[in-house]
């Protein structure tokens, strides 16, 4: 199994192609400096407490922070169900750059879809502005319903969280 | 037919093919009409147009003789419908972030404090 995602994963990134233009660029100011952001990405203990849609957990979370270093990471839904996903880092330039890539695995191991995440941290007076751009390399068919049953996992849950507040405060 | 999503990325990576698109939002053109505004050899705007076919984001008529080019919809949804998903995978985990990294910083100084109280007993 391991040595099939080796394959899909080389193949995603061989098939690659420099662009200037990304298939989407997600910005946000953090209220925290620049190292400490950085940190939140880059150490295992920091990154599994918030990676994922709201509610989920990471019962597994391994970063190798070196180029060509792996990444595995299993996302757990609140309705149990497991994401596994795993990645390599491309460059790293503490604490202002971080490329990686990263598959979306289906229940056989085989890569969903890979991604390039480009993470680019600037200072901005004590703050810190986040840039992160994504390139889709390969993504199958299955890559929607994928991303739409994750997150269904957590609305879900959601829901079943708005139903028992409804019951505790006597609105049923 | 399964890697039909990545077939439509890679079509839409290239600025030329996108401004090829953005054109047939406003209805069809010929091949020389598409060209026009580009500094390109027609066989090169033809493989372009090659690759945005294949990938079933235009047609082309058969019925006249120049083959209006014309833009099919359905694959730019599924790319639509991808791109909102994990944008919202992101935008909850930046959330999340955001909270985390606000307890990370009221640690960090309420270390510092009890590293200050430590010092002043010590002088």
């Amino acid at each position: 199994m391991s040595a099939n995602n080796a394959k899909v994963s080389a193949a995603g990134i061989s098939n690659a192609k420099q662009s200037s233009e990304w298939d989407l660029v997600i910005t946000r100011v953090f209220d925290a400096p620049r190292e400490l952001v950085f940190k939140a990405w880059t150490e295992t203990k920091h990154m599994a407490q918030w990676w994922g849609p709201k509610g989920f957990t990471n019962p597994v979370c391994e970063l190798d922070v070196r180029a060509g270093g792996a990444i595995r990471i299993h996302m757990r839904a609140p309705n149990g169900v497991v994401y596994p996903m795993s990645g390599v880092f491309e460059e790293i330039i503490e604490p202002e750059r971080l490329v990686f890539v990263s598959s979306a695995l289906d229940d056989k191991g085989n890569s969903m879809f890979d991604v390039r995440s480009t993470v680019i941290f600037a200072e901005q007076r004590g703050k810190t502005a986040l840039t992160l751009q994504l390139r889709v390399i390969k993504a199958t068919a299955q890559a929607p319903q994928y991303l739409k049953g994750m997150e269904a996992g957590w609305t879900q849950s959601l829901d079943r969280l708005g139903d028992l507040l409804d019951v505790i405060t006597g609105r049923h | 037919m399964a890697d039909r999503l990545s077939e439509t990325f890679g079509a839409l990576a290239d600025p030329t093919r996108r401004a090829i698109l953005a054109r047939l939002t406003s209805g069809e053109a010929s091949v020389t009409e598409l060209a026009s505004p580009f500094a390109m050899s027609m066989p090169a705007i033809s493989k372009h147009l090659k690759v945005l076919e294949r990938a079933g984001l235009i047609a082309r008529g058969r019925e006249a003789q120049w083959r209006p080019c014309r833009l099919q919809a359905g694959p730019l949804h599924d790319v639509a419908g991808w791109v909102e998903h994990y944008r919202r995978f992101w935008e909850q985990s930046f959330d999340r972030l955001d909270d985390y990294l606000r307890e990370l910083k009221k640690k960090d100084s309420k270390d510092k404090e009890k590293k200050h109280v430590r010092k002043q007993r010590k002088g």
